[in-house]
């Protein structure tokens, strides 16, 4: 390493592989973190997606976090996007709701209906 | 929010929403007297406007509160929020005091796991943390050189999520804010 253009080059290739590791995966999970999902509790939901990929040792799983849906008073609120399949929007997803969504519609293709927001759109 | 750690988690977005890729926080804990800085290198803000819950720059709703919040908390206790436009970075700095002995402070909440999911939630931005003790200076996380380990193959989610949590609670231990 030289100097700061050499620097701001190496960032840009790291940067660059890892979206394309970050591309790799067959379902992606982003929690809502807007204010309003975070007073709702959805670091606790995004945790426990966390500690579920980990105990399913499943590598093919991502989370993150996007904004504020817009929907305030039913946060925590969840996309899952399983790969070749339309979104799916769910809400209220407290630590419970995580746990029966990651069993059956992550882990088996199954829409927990009970949690269910909206199918298809973004 | 029910505390600080909720607080830190839900401004650092407004640096993601600003578009920044760096964000630096400097933290220092003594005679009960928390202090935080948190600097980005987003687009910027014009002026104080940002602290009325009545603006805000998002399209889905007109109020914006997060920075209001933690003002109202930061003050309940006597101490202060102030947020800049900076010039070194040409992004935003803010920073905030709380005291921790008055009876309205929020408790600190999980700090640790809140480091890490800072990291899961954004794997776009550089986040450095500082703990300042006894005036000293000590980069304590540094997300960059992580993704950089993780991008290599030679650590992964698992590791480096238990990795940020440990050094985390190691220094909050430091500094008093765990027991």
């Amino acid at each position: 390493m030289k100097n700061l253009e050499e620097l701001k080059m190496m960032r840009e290739k790291v940067k660059k592989d890892l979206q394309l590791r970050a591309g790799g995966h067959r379902v992606k999970i982003v929690v809502g973190m807007g204010s309003c999902g975070i007073a709702a509790g959805a670091r606790e939901t995004m945790n426990e997606f966390l500690d579920l990929i980990e105990k399913s040792k499943k590598t093919d799983i991502i989370v993150t976090a996007s904004g504020c849906f817009g929907f305030c008073a039913q946060e925590p609120m969840i996309h899952v996007y399983v790969e070749d399949k339309k979104p799916v929007t769910y809400r209220n997803v407290d630590k419970e709701a995580a746990q029966e969504i990651f069993n059956s519609h992550i882990l088996n293709g199954k829409i927990v209906e009970k949690y269910l927001f909206s199918k298809g759109k973004k | 929010m029910k505390n600080i750690a909720d607080h830190l988690f839900d401004i650092f977005e407004n640096s993601v929403n600003a578009n920044a890729d760096m964000v630096i926080i400097k933290i220092s804990f003594s005679e009960r007297i928390f202090h935080c800085s948190i600097t980005d290198n987003g687009i910027g803000i014009t002026g104080e406007e940002v602290l009325d819950p009545f603006v805000t720059s998002r399209k889905t709703r007109k109020v914006g509160l997060g920075l209001p919040l933690l003002k109202k908390a930061a003050e309940d206790t006597g101490g202060y929020l102030k947020i800049k436009k900076t010039n070194q970075m040409g992004g935003t700095s803010l920073e905030f005091e709380i005291d921790m002995s008055h009876i309205d402070a929020k408790p600190f909440g999980d700090l640790p796991q809140t480091f890490a999911d800072i990291y899961f939630a954004w794997p776009n931005i550089d986040l450095k943390l500082y703990i300042i003790k006894n005036s000293k200076q000590e980069k304590v996380l540094d997300f960059y050189t992580m993704r950089e380990k993780e991008n290599r193959g030679l650590s992964n989610f698992i590791k480096t999520r238990r990795k940020i949590v440990s050094i985390m609670h190691e220094e909050m231990k430091n500094l008093n804010i765990i027991e």
